[in-house]
This record gives structure tokens, C-alpha cells and sequence, in this order.
């Protein structure tokens, strides 16, 4: 063992030994990228470059690697039909907003507004065309795996077993049909509503007319009213509305139509990602609105575990009309 | 001694260039252009100053008769100036005082913290941020606020980090101010014939002031009348020795003529009075602190650091930055979105609270240093010891203890070694001979230094003592082996009294005897030795009187020669009972007209002296060896002295020789020595006047061990350049004026907290409160301690960078919703990390950091490729590849499971999808997506500072492993616990959903990232073990950073 002096002195000599300092040479922007003199491309040599390249590709190899273990294990924990978290346990939570078709064009996502000229198939093309494929899948059922087999003919007193699935008659929409133009060249569109589909959740219905909330509108008070009378069976709805957002709106807005009627069955919920599921579908027929004037919609839906904010947009949907 | 007497006059010339006055200067009548004068020209000042050294001195005062320095003052030597005239001179002149150096105006100093390091570019970011709310704002009904609120708390940071520095700054110079408010100096003026009291401020040229031992000299003076008087003008040229002082005019050139006192030096003997000839910033002392103010001091080597390390990351950011913005426009992007994606990266790429982690790592080592009597004042200086790689010392009072002490005697033929150190633990020796009590007789007796009053409780060796430096040395040897002198002179009254003067060089005294018995009276001298032995006829030897043979005469000259050749100052000493008969009682001696014998008497000894080193220098200098710096002394004093001690303290190691010593052994002239055989080397300050600066780097170069003597300032400046020119790191250590150019030149100067002076104070970064060398170890060891830990702590915090920028590439790239938003990374930067990054600073070093070689100041750079590699290519993947694990977890677990995510971007961030589909047939709101997205956010934010939880354990260390380190760092640990508890508090507490959009994670979520954490640990564990097994191996290049 060299003593504590012993080292220093060899550290000191060690010092002095070593070349002395040479003050590097400014090199320019050229020899940065290729110096002649020492060989070397960006500051490495090429024996050097391949040296940190197979480094860094074991390094990123064996990162990879322990990536995909993690997500390999990660997904055994997974369902592939059920999620992982649902209702209030996922952060979809429990208050389901809803969706309306047709959508306008990719590059525009950001827009909500359904403008054309009715009077131009150029010009409603795009419009009537999404909505014939946004309701393919309804019209064959072929066209959605599990579908066919799954299908299930149900009504209010007659809910789908596990499983099984509720199938949605296209045919009740009339007028607002693809054969019809979904009378889009009459300047009187058809917007088609869905309640987002949130998995396992259930509506609890408005299906008591005297026990209705305050900021319901009238006319669907009403017409739960008249429905409990008619047709007992179909209270356990979830009830959709659309008004003009503003006073000016609702003058402008026009006759409305429900097709097949004001609201989504509710045997079609809860929804459990069976094969071959199918939203039920609100074709709100606009009749007569006003044209060369924006108008502002808001579609709500309605149960007692459907909260609304317009600004949120949740338990509803806001889009604007403008017809030339 | 021929050598001797060669060097005097080259320090004579050496002092001559740095004590230029100029021409117009000493004509009184001057004109309206002085006052004009009186400030430093700003720029070309510099150059201007340094020219000014090399000139020839031309002043006249000390050489005109006194009746025309009067009549050119207009003034009386008895009645002074008239108050009028005084006025009047005051008002052109202005007072007399040094301009304090110019500073820096606060707002300035203010900007400079807001608008300086990565500021400009989160500037931008900020501004960039209000540009695109106005945009949104003007053409959107329902603008988001995030750009604005983005905006906001990007400024709000810039500001708040730059209010920060600049009060650490200011807090920092605020030390100084202590030393600035001195006690105000008072000066005794006549003027119109009475005797006033003025503050120093007040005097004006042609004031005729007295001055008095223990008085500062208030300006410079040509001396009229003296009594005794003497000057200490140690802190202008560095001679530890009290200069006497009359009104003759001796020497040519104004520093070495007798009849000149200059501003600023210490009467410490007599009385004088004298005629003010130059005030303020006109005197000698004035323009050396002028130079000083007016040299450039250049970055410190931690601000290049920093500032090599802010390009280097600005250049990333603005890399990446523009990259992205171009990428993003070919993808068909909005430039809108473009530029929002422009202030991710510049956000992301920034590690905002890293300049404030390295103000307080530096502060509070600064702290650390001060409480180990280390006053820094620069704050970046803390580091600069670190990586210095040489250091100039000033001799006198710092290497030594500043106080003339008695190291070896010689009696009974033998030379013995007095104890000097400053605790008085060293050797003892037998005082019980005869020889030594007739010598400490002599010593005692003959001697007119005398102990101050009033210091009952102070250690004899720290007592103030009237008198010149070797009696007060005598003084205190002998009270240490005798006891109480004072008494011994009582029984021993003095009866006469010849006092030393230049021509005798002997001092003689004549008392009578303790012995009531003896009638004799006793006769002491003291003086040069050769002079006393000429005196001898006798000597004493093992308490006999023998004749004073050649044998004894050659055995004198061997011990006078090796005492001399020690570097210490030689007194002889002899007495003489005087017989009765011739001298009987009451015997009238008359010194005037000697009538007493001085020849034929008795030899007793030598006594030799030294300003002995400090105790704890040796030590300190073989560590500074040890760890690689080179110590050079740069001395005004005599090169024997400065070789003696230069030895003593190990700055000239055992077995090294010089060129003279090797032409000595081997009995050639000096001329035939290969320079290059001697290691070391002692430069005398005439020699370096016509060394060529090529010259000076060869003698920097080739001997290791230096010693430069009888330096002026201005060579004291030329060898920290030629020092600096090699490449070298700095450091100068003085107290003197006359060091203070080199001080404020030096990449570190350091300054004597004690002993030094205002100016010397002022020229510094550093000061040692206890005057001790060994002080400057410890600052050598914090600094390099510091810089380590700089490096782990940037290391640290810069390898969360990526996982923060990756999310945005991502976006931009993969077209998935982000993953990261631009808050959480400000959460990271400016929460998480910071208190984790600090207590990297309390990181106990690696290994003995004092063995180490200094620092490469061109390749070991703070931050360097390999930090980078590490840093952004190694952990920092991990790192990211852990976060983005977790996103894509908590994503699916909700219901989107990864290939989904891709491409999905436009409709995930589109207020108008209100049904945007899961993998599990799920539709989601605009709403719920956004919380899912912010839960993410927040999710990766926590993994970041899981995974950081394993890079700060890996930072503690670059080579051993942590198991060989420790936990010990409890601000560390505490930093652990805090980040994690702040990731908490950020996810859990309630509102922060609306105030940062942070969710509260479910606990599961915390644990993806654990494996990429342990993963972290474990790599870099074996990394660091490879590098350990293979030294200077390929890992070690490529990754040690």
C-alpha cells in the first residue's frame, strides 16, 4: 500500500506528465461535418459512428423489448369485449351526450354547421352521401359482423336476451330515406340523432307524465302525455327534443318531425358491446326551416340520470342548419 | 551579500512603472480639465492605464526644496493653507478619496436576469402564447383561455425566476457593502496656523497635516519634519519591513525616496509632518486601484460553462422548434395549431427552473464556504477554485503569519532552533545555559520595543508590541523563555542609550547590574553581525570567556552564512562588563560623544528572524500538489526569504533544485546549466523585466515550481496572464494595492479579510476571513465538489426533458391525442424537479476529490456530449418509453386501446364530434374524452416522477455504485418525499381539475411506470460497474459525463 504522500506525489507527477493543455482548434462549419485530418464525419470516425450505432440499437432493442413485455402482460388483464373500467369507474362516467349524422366533411371537423343548396345534387352530394353510409350497416345487416346471427326482435315487453341484439326498422323513417334523398333537394333535411353508447349503462325513463322536470319543453310534455294515454307500453323511452337554441331560432326552426317517434327505445339499453349491436336511431325531419338563415339546434336527450350543460354538451347535441 | 544588493536595485526599477502619475498632474495651477479628471474615462480608459504603468514616473516633489514646494501650494509648513484657498481647492478637486469602481446600474443588473439565459426564448414562448389567443380570440366565438393562461404563467415564470437571481445577486453584493462603510478617517491639519481635525475626505493639495504613529496616511505627503518616523508600506509594495521616513530627499524615484509618505500605508513609528502633494485618485495608491477597476475580468469558467450550455439547449429547442413547425405545415396543418406545437417543444425543451436550481446550488455552497471562512463574493466564484489549475500566492500573510519571529539562535557554538510556530508547539530547547542567559540578557536589555497596554488575556505572540519588527520579535522570544521582561529592565535600569542607525548598524545600551553588589555597569549591543564581531576581542562559549580566534571567526561565519542562507535576518550580539574602576557608579555616559569603550568586547551569539509560515500551510500546499494545482509564489520580497519560505511551506519541494543551486553543486556557472534540468525556479523581478512573454510561458512551462520575487503589480499582472495564456485557471491571492491588478485579473482573486486592504477587497471575488491558505483547500474542494454535483443535478433535470417533448412529437407524428400537455411539463420543471435538483448540491463527493487533476477547462465541460447521450439518448428514453406506457394503459383500460389512438387526433380534439367511438363500441363525449386526456396528462406526469425517483438515485453517483455511496443525503430523501407528495397533492386535490386540468388517478395507475424505473436502476448500475471494471474503456468515453 503506497502511503497517502506516496500517492499524492505520483498524482502530482501523473499531472505533469500528461501533455499539456492544448487549447483546441475552432474548426469550420466544413470540417464539422467532414475533417480530413482526423478522419472523422460530425466529430466521430467511422468506426467510432458504428461503435454508438450498435450501441444505441442493443440499447433501443432491449427498451423495445421491455416494452412490449409490459404491454404484452398489461394486455392479458384486458377483456376484449368488456372494458376494463365502465360507468362511473371508467371516465366515460354516466351521463351519455349525444350524436347527430351527417357530419360535415373530414377537413372541416371542427364545424357543426349543415349548409347547402337544395336546389344543387352537387351541392347536398356530400350530405346525403354520408348519411348512406353512415346507415348501411342498418340497412344490411350483413355488413355488421355477428349481426345476423344476434339479431333479436324486440319490443318494450320483450327486452333481448344476454347476447342477443335488438334489430331497428329502417322503414319506419319515411321520409327520410335514402331513396327520398333523405329529402335533403326539398330544403327539409333529416338529421338522424343517437344517444352515445356507454356500456352498461341504463337509462332510468321519465315514464310517469305527471312527474316530468321543469325545463322539459312543452310539446314533449305533451306528447309523453298523449303517449301514456296511447300507448302505455312505450313509456320507458329516453325522450329526445330539438329547439332553436335562441328565441330567433325557435322562430326559425320550423315544423319538426320525430321518426320513427320522440325518443330511443328503451330496450335497446344497457348496451354490452354484443356482437352485432346497433344504436337505435331519431330521425328529426326539419319540415319547413327557414332558409339563407343559420339556425342553431340543440337535441337534448331525456331520462332521469341524463344531465344537460349546453356548454359541456353533455345529454345533447348542438349543430346549425343553413339552407340557401 | 553582492546578491543582495544586486536585487535591491532591481526592485528599485521594478516599482519605478507601477507608480506613474501623469505630467499635468502635479502642476497646481491646473485647469477646468481636472475635474473632469477625477472620474475614470469610461472605455479607453483601460488601455490608456495600462500604457500609464510603463511610463516613466514624473513627479518632482520629493526633489524640489521645501520653500518651493510652498510657494507652488501656496502654502506655510507652520500656518497651512488659508480656509479660503482650502475651499478652493476642494471645489476643483473634489474630495479626497478613491472613485468607487463603477457599477452597474441595478435596472440594468435587472434586465439582465429577466431577458438573459433561456428568459429571451420562454419570452417568445410567452409571446407566441398571446399571439395565438388573439387569433383564436378574434376569429373564434368561444376562444379556449389555455393559450392565454399558457401565456400568463410563462411570463409569470420568466419573471418570477428572474426577480429570483437578481435578488440572490444582489443579496450577494450586498456582502461587500460591509466592507465598504469603514469607519471614517480623521486627519490633523493646520490651516491658518491652528490645529483642526478633519475627515480625510476634507484635505485638499497644500494642506500641511501631522501624522502620528498608528495613523493611516491620509493622502500622499511630502514629509517637512519627522521625528522617528517610520511607514509601513507593505499594502503598496509588499516589503513587510517598516520604512523610516524624514524630509531628505535620498532617491530618485518618488517609492524609494525617504521623504515621501503615500495614502493609504500605516505610520507605525514616530511623528511627521507634511504637505499633501496628491489626493485621492491622483495618488500612487489611487491609480493602482484605477488599473484594477479598469482591467477586464472576463466570464467566469461556470458562466461559460452556462452559457455553453443555455446554446447548446437553445440550440435544440430552436432546432426541434422550426423542425416541427415545417413538419407540422407538410402534414397539412393549420399554421395556428403549428405554432401552439411550436410553444410545446420550446416549452418541453426548456428546463425552466434549471438556472434557478444552479443559483441556489452555488448559493448554498457559498454558504457552506462562508461558514468555513470563505467569503465569496461573486456567487459564480464558487465554482472557480474548483477548476483552478494554479494559484499565485502572495507571501506575506498568507503564507506566512505576517509577524517577525525569532527561529534560531546561535550560542555555544551551536545553532539552535527556536520554536515559531503560532501555538508555540514546536521543539523546545535547554535555557538554562550560560550562554543562552547572557544572550537573552543582551536581547532583553538592549532592546526598545515595549508590549501595548491593555492586552492582560492575549497569548504573548499575538500582543501588539510598539516598536520595529525584529525588537518586537526579540521582545516576545525572550518573554516566552524568560518570562516577564518588563521586570528584568527594571532590575537592569537603563543608564544610556545609542539607537541603531544605517551608518553604526549597531544599537548599544548601558544598565546596571541586578547584582546590588557588582558596582560594574553593563554594556549590550546589538546589530549586524559582522559589524559586532569587528567590535569583539572575546567570546563566550560554554560559560567561559575564550579569545575570539580564526577558528571561532570561521565558526561565526559558517553559522552567519547558513542562518543568511535560511532567508532570515541575522542580529549579533555582545556585552561588556565595564570596570568599576574606569566607569564608577554614577558615571556620566555620553552618547553623543561616545566616552565609553565599544571595541574589545564580548561575543555572546547570533539571533535570527523570520516572518515564519503559517502552520497549516505546508499541509495545505502538499494538497493543492495532490490535487494537481500548481502553486506559485509571487513575492515582493527578497528571493532568499521568498526561497527559504518557498521551502519551508513546500512550494519548492525537498530535492528540487534550482539553475543556481545546480550550478552550485556541480561548481559551473550559471550560464552552463540546462535550464530545463531545474525543476525549480526562483525569478527575481528584474529579470522578469526583460523576459519576453514567450520567455515567461517557457519558465511557466518548464519548471513546476516557481517562485517569483521583488514582483512589481504590473509583473504580478503579466504572470497571471502568461499563466492564463497557457491555459490555465487562475487564482491570485494578495492583500496588498499592489496585488489588486492582478486580483481583479485573476480568473478567482482572493482577497485577505484581515490583513488586506479596502482596495484588495474590492479587486477580489473572494475574501479569507482568517488570512489562512489553508482556507483556499476547502474552497478548492467545495468548488469542485460543486461543479460535480452541477452536473449531476443538470443530468438529472435534463433527462426529464424528453419524456416532455416526446409526447408532442407524437401528436404531431403519430396523430395521437397528447399525451403531455404544456402545464404538467411546467409542473415537472418548476415543482417536481426542483427540490430533488437542489439537493444534489448536498451530495457528499465520490471519491477524495482533492486527488484529483483539475479540471480540463476546454473538454470537461459542464454539460457535454456524453451528459447529453446519457441524459436525452439513454434514461431519458426509458423514461419516455415509461410515460407513454402508461398513456396507452390508462387509454385502454377506458377503452381506447392503442392501434385505435392512432390517427384519431383531429376527431379526439374536434368540439363537434360529441361521439367520438372506443375499441369497445363505447362513444364519447367531447367532455369525457377531454377528462380522459387530462387523466392521462396527469398519469404521465406521476410516471415521470416515478421513473425520476430512480434517475436521482442514479445521478447521486457517475462512477461508484450507490451501494458504495449511500442514502445519506437526507435532503435528497426529503426531495423524494416531496416531489412525490406534491405529484399527489397536484392529481388528488380537489379544484385542480379546473385550475391545472390534473385528475385524481386511480392508485393503479401509479405502477406501470415502476418497472422503468427498477429498468433505469438496474442499467445504470451495470453501467457504472462496467466502468469501474474497464477504466478509460469505451463506456467510459462514451457515457462518463
Amino acid at each position: 500500500m503506497p502511503t497517502e504522500a506516496e500517492e499524492s506525489i505520483d498524482a502530482f507527477q501523473q499531472y505533469y506528465a500528461r501533455p499539456h493543455l492544448v487549447i483546441p482548434k475552432k474548426k469550420k462549419f466544413k470540417e464539422i461535418i467532414y475533417d480530413k485530418e482526423d478522419g472523422t464525419i460530425f466529430g466521430r470516425t467511422g468506426s467510432s459512428w458504428s461503435k454508438i450505432l450498435g450501441f444505441y440499437s442493443i440499447f433501443y432493442g432491449v427498451l423495445a423489448a421491455l416494452v412490449a413485455v409490459c404491454m404484452w402482460v398489461f394486455f392479458q388483464t384486458l377483456d376484449p369485449r368488456i372494458p376494463k373500467w365502465t360507468l362511473d369507474e371508467s371516465l366515460i362516467g354516466t351521463n351519455p351526450g349525444l350524436g347527430f349524422r351527417p357530419l360535415p366533411t373530414e377537413d372541416n371537423v371542427e364545424s357543426t354547421l349543415i349548409w347547402y343548396k337544395g336546389t344543387e345534387y352537387e351541392n347536398y352530394k356530400h350530405w346525403t352521401n354520408s348519411l348512406n353510409e353512415f346507415l348501411a350497416v342498418y340497412k344490411t345487416p350483413g355488413l355488421t359482423p355477428g349481426r345476423g346471427q344476434n339479431i333479436y326482435n324486440c319490443d318494450y315487453n320483450q327486452p333481448p336476451p344476454r347476447g342477443q341484439v335488438c334489430d331497428v326498422d329502417i322503414k319506419t323513417w319515411e321520409p327520410c330515406t335514402q331513396e327520398n334523398n333523405y329529402s335533403y333537394h326539398k330544403s327539409a333535411p333529416c338529421i338522424f340523432l343517437k344517444l352515445n353508447k356507454i356500456y352498461g349503462w341504463i337509462p332510468e325513463f321519465f315514464n310517469d307524465s305527471s312527474d316530468l322536470p321543469e325545463t322539459m319543453p312543452k310539446h314533449l310534455k305533451t306528447y309523453i302525455e298523449q303517449i301514456q294515454i296511447k300507448e302505455r307500453h312505450k313509456m320507458n323511452t329516453v325522450w329526445v327534443s330539438c329547439e332553436g337554441e335562441n328565441p330567433a331560432d325557435q322562430e326559425n326552426i320550423g315544423p319538426i318531425n320525430y321518426l320513427p317517434f320522440r325518443g330511443f327505445p328503451g330496450y335497446f339499453y344497457p348496451y354490452q358491446n354484443s356482437e352485432g349491436y346497433l344504436s337505435p336511431l331519431v330521425a328529426v325531419h326539419f319540415q319547413r326551416p327557414k332558409r339563407g338563415i343559420i339556425i342553431n339546434v340543440e337535441c337534448k336527450a331525456w331520462a332521469r340520470n341524463i344531465h344537460h350543460d349546453r356548454k359541456e354538451r353533455i345529454g345533447s347535441v348542438h349543430f346549425e342548419l343553413l339552407i340557401d | 551579500m553582492a546578491l543582495k544588493s544586486d536585487y535591491e536595485h532591481g526592485r528599485t526599477d521594478s516599482y519605478r512603472v507601477a507608480t506613474v502619475i501623469p505630467t499635468d498632474d502635479d502642476n497646481l495651477m491646473a485647469d477646468g480639465q481636472r475635474k473632469s479628471r477625477r472620474r475614470m474615462p469610461p472605455k479607453p480608459a483601460k488601455k490608456e492605464n495600462l500604457d500609464d504603468l510603463k511610463q516613466e514616473l514624473d513627479i518632482d516633489f520629493h526633489k524640489i526644496t521645501p520653500e518651493e514646494l510652498y510657494q507652488r501650494f501656496q502654502t506655510h509648513p507652520e500656518n497651512g493653507l488659508s480656509h479660503a484657498k482650502a475651499k478652493e481647492n476642494l471645489e476643483r478637486d473634489g474630495p479626497n478619496a478613491l472613485t468607487p469602481p463603477k457599477q452597474t446600474p441595478e435596472w440594468v443588473k435587472f434586465c439582465k436576469n429577466l431577458f438573459g439565459g433561456f428568459a429571451l426564448l420562454l419570452w417568445i414562448g410567452a409571446l407566441l402564447c398571446f399571439i395565438a389567443y388573439s387569433i383564436q380570440a378574434s376569429t373564434s366565438e368561444e376562444p379556449s383561455d389555455d393559450n392565454l393562461y399558457l401565456g400568463i404563467v410563462l411570463a409569470v415564470v420568466v419573471i418570477v425566476t428572474g426577480i429570483f437571481s437578481y435578488y440572490q445577486e444582489s443579496k450577494s453584493s450586498k456582502i461587500m457593502e460591509s466592507f465598504k462603510n469603514m469607519v471614517p478617517q480623521f486627519a490633523t491639519v493646520i490651516r491658518e496656523g491652528e490645529k483642526l481635525t478633519l475627515r480625510a475626505e476634507d484635505l485638499v493639495l497644500g494642506d500641511v497635516v501631522e501624522v502620528k504613529f498608528g495613523d493611516r496616511i491620509p493622502a500622499d505627503i511630502r514629509v517637512i519634519e519627522a521625528r522617528n518616523f517610520k511607514v509601513d508600506n507593505s499594502s503598496l509594495t509588499g516589503e513587510s519591513e517598516p520604512q523610516s521616513r524624514g524630509p531628505d530627499f535620498t532617491h530618485e524615484n518618488p517609492l524609494e525616496t525617504k521623504n515621501l509618505a503615500f495614502f493609504s500605508t500605516n505610520a507605525v513609528e514616530g511623528t511627521a509632518k507634511g504637505v499633501v502633494i496628491s489626493c485621492g485618485d491622483h495618488t500612487v495608491m489611487g491609480r493602482i486601484a484605477g488599473l484594477a477597476s479598469g482591467l477586464d475580468t472576463g466570464e467566469t469558467p461556470i458562466a461559460k460553462e452556462i452559457h455553453h450550455f443555455i446554446h447548446l439547449i437553445t440550440g435544440v429547442a430552436v432546432f426541434l422548434g422550426v423542425t416541427f413547425f415545417a413538419i407540422a405545415f407538410i402534414l397539412g396543418y393549420h399554421w395556428l395549431d403549428a405554432v401552439i406545437f411550436l410553444i410545446g417543444i420550446i416549452v418541453a425543451n426548456v428546463p425552466e427552473g434549471l438556472l434557478a436550481t444552479v443559483t441556489v446550488c452555488l448559493t448554498l455552497t457559498a454558504k457552506r464556504m462562508a461558514s468555513k471562512n470563505c467569503l465569496v463574493k461573486n456567487l459564480e466564484a464558487v465554482e472557480t477554485l474548483g477548476s483552478t489549475s494554479t494559484i499565485c500566492s502572495d507571501k506575506t500573510g498568507t503564507l506566512t503569519q505576517n509577524r517577525m519571529t525569532v527561529a534560531h539562535m546561535w550560542f555555544d557554538n551551536q545553532i539552535i532552533e527556536a520554536d515559531t510556530t503560532e501555538d508555540q508547539s514546536g521543539v523546545q530547547y535547554d535555557r538554562t545555559s550560560p550562554g543562552f542567559k547572557a544572550l537573552s540578557r543582551i536581547a532583553s536589555l538592549c532592546n526598545r520595543a515595549e508590549f501595548k497596554g491593555g492586552q492582560e488575556g492575549v497569548p504573548i505572540l499575538k500582543k501588539e508590541v510598539s516598536g520595529d519588527a525584529s525588537e518586537a520579535a526579540l521582545l516576545k522570544c525572550m518573554e516566552l523563555a524568560l518570562g516577564d521582561v518588563l521586570s528584568m529592565r527594571k532590575k537592569n535600569k537603563k543608564i544610556a542609550e545609542v539607537p541603531f542607525n544605517s551608518t553604526n548598524k549597531y544599537q548599544v545600551s548601558i544598565h546596571e547590574t541586578e547584582d546590588s553588589n557588582d558596582p560594574r555597569y553593563l554594556l549590550v549591543m546589538k546589530g549586524a553581525p559582522e559589524r559586532i564581531l569587528e567590535r569583539c576581542g572575546s567570546i563566550f562559549i560554554n560559560g567561559k570567556e575564550k579569545v575570539l580566534d580564526e577558528e571561532m571567526k570561521e565558526a561565526f561565519n559558517n553559522a552567519y552564512l547558513e542562518l543568511g542562507g535560511l532567508g532570515e535576518r541575522v542580529l549579533g550580539f555582545c556585552d561588556f562588563m565595564l570596570p568599576s574602576d574606569q566607569y564608577p557608579s554614577g558615571f556620566s555616559f555620553n552618547t553623543d560623544d561616545i566616552n565609553f569603550p565599544i571595541d574589545g568586547l564580548r561575543f555572546v551569539g547570533l539571533m535570527s528572524m523570520i516572518d515564519p509560515p503559517r502552520a497549516a500551510v505546508p499541509d495545505a500546499v502538499a494538497k493543492c500538489r495532490s490535487a494537481g494545482i500548481k502553486v506559485i509564489m509571487v513575492t515582493g520580497d527578497h528571493p532568499i526569504t521568498a526561497k527559504a519560505i518557498a521551502k519551508s511551506v513546500g512550494i519548492i519541494s525537498e530535492g528540487n533544485e534550482t539553475i543556481e543551486d545546480i550550478a552550485q553543486r556541480l561548481n559551473i556557472p550559471v550560464s552552463e546549466v540546462n535550464p530545463r534540468e531545474a525543476k525549480a525556479a526562483v525569478v527575481h523581478g528584474a529579470e522578469l523585466r526583460d523576459v519576453s512573454s514567450d520567455q515567461l510561458d517557457e519558465i511557466l512551462r518548464y519548471h513546476t515550481e516557481i517562485v517569483f520575487a521583488r514582483t512589481s503589480p504590473q509583473q504580478k499582472l503579466i504572470i497571471v496572464e502568461g499563466c492564463q495564456r497557457m491555459g490555465a485557471i487562475v487564482a491570485v491571492t494578495g492583500d496588498g494595492v499592489n496585488d489588486s491588478p492582478a486580483l481583479k485579473k485573476a480568473d478567482i482573486g482572493v482577497a485577505m479579510g484581515i490583513a488586506g486592504s479596502d482596495v484588495s477587497k474590492q479587486a477580489a471575488d473572494m475574501i479569507l476571513l482568517d488570512d489562512n491558505f489553508a482556507s483556499i483547500v476547502t474552497g478548492v474542494e467545495e468548488g469542485r465538489l460543486i461543479f460535480d454535483n452541477l452536473k449531476k443535478s443538470i443530468a438529472y433535470t435534463l433527462t426529464s426533458n424528453i419524456p416532455e417533448i416526446s409526447p408532442f412529437l407524437a401528436f404531431i407524428l403519430c396523430d395521437i391525442p397528447l399525451p403531455l400537455g404544456t402545464v404538467t411539463i411546467l409542473c415537472i420543471d418548476l415543482g417536481t424537479d426542483m427540490v430533488p435538483a437542489i439537493s444534489l448540491a448536498y451530495e457528499a463527493p465520490e471519491s477524495d476529490i482533492m486527488k484529483r487533476q483539475p479540471r480540463d477547462p476546454y473538454r470537461d465541460n459542464l454539460v457535454n456530449r456524453r451528459l447529453i447521450s446519457m441524459a436525452y439518448g439513454q434514461i431519458g428514453m426509458i423514461q419516455a418509453a415509461a410515460g407513454f406506457f402508461v398513456y396507452f394503459v390508462i387509454m385502454a383500460e377506458n377503452g381506447f386501446l392503442p392501434l385505435h389512438l392512432f390517427g384519431i387526433r383531429k376527431m379526439w380534439d374536434s368540439k363537434a364530434v360529441n361521439d367520438l367511438t372506443d375499441s369497445y363500441g363505447q362513444e364519447w363525449t367531447y367532455r369525457d374524452r377531454k377528462t380522459l386526456e387530462f387523466t392521462c396528462h396527469t398519469a404521465f406526469f406521476v410516471s415521470i416522477v416515478v421513473v425520476q425517483w430512480a434517475d436521482i438515485i442514479i445521478c447521486k453517483t457517475r462512477r461508484n455504485s450507490i451501494l458504495h455511496q449511500g442514502m445519506r443525503n437526507w435532503a435528497l430523501n426529503f426531495g423524494i418525499v416531496f416531489e412525490t407528495a406534491l405529484a399527489a397533492f397536484l392529481s388528488y386535490c380537489p379544484g385542480m381539475d379546473r385550475g391545472l386540468r390534473m385528475y385524481p388517478l386511480k392508485f393503479v395507475w401509479w405502477l406501470p411506470a415502476l418497472p422503468f424505473a427498477l429498468s433505469i436502476f438496474i442499467y445504470d448500475e451495470t453501467r457504472r460497474f462496467y466502468l469501474r471494471r474497464n477504466p478509460g474503456g469505451w463506456l467510459e468515453q462514451e457515457t462518463y459525463y
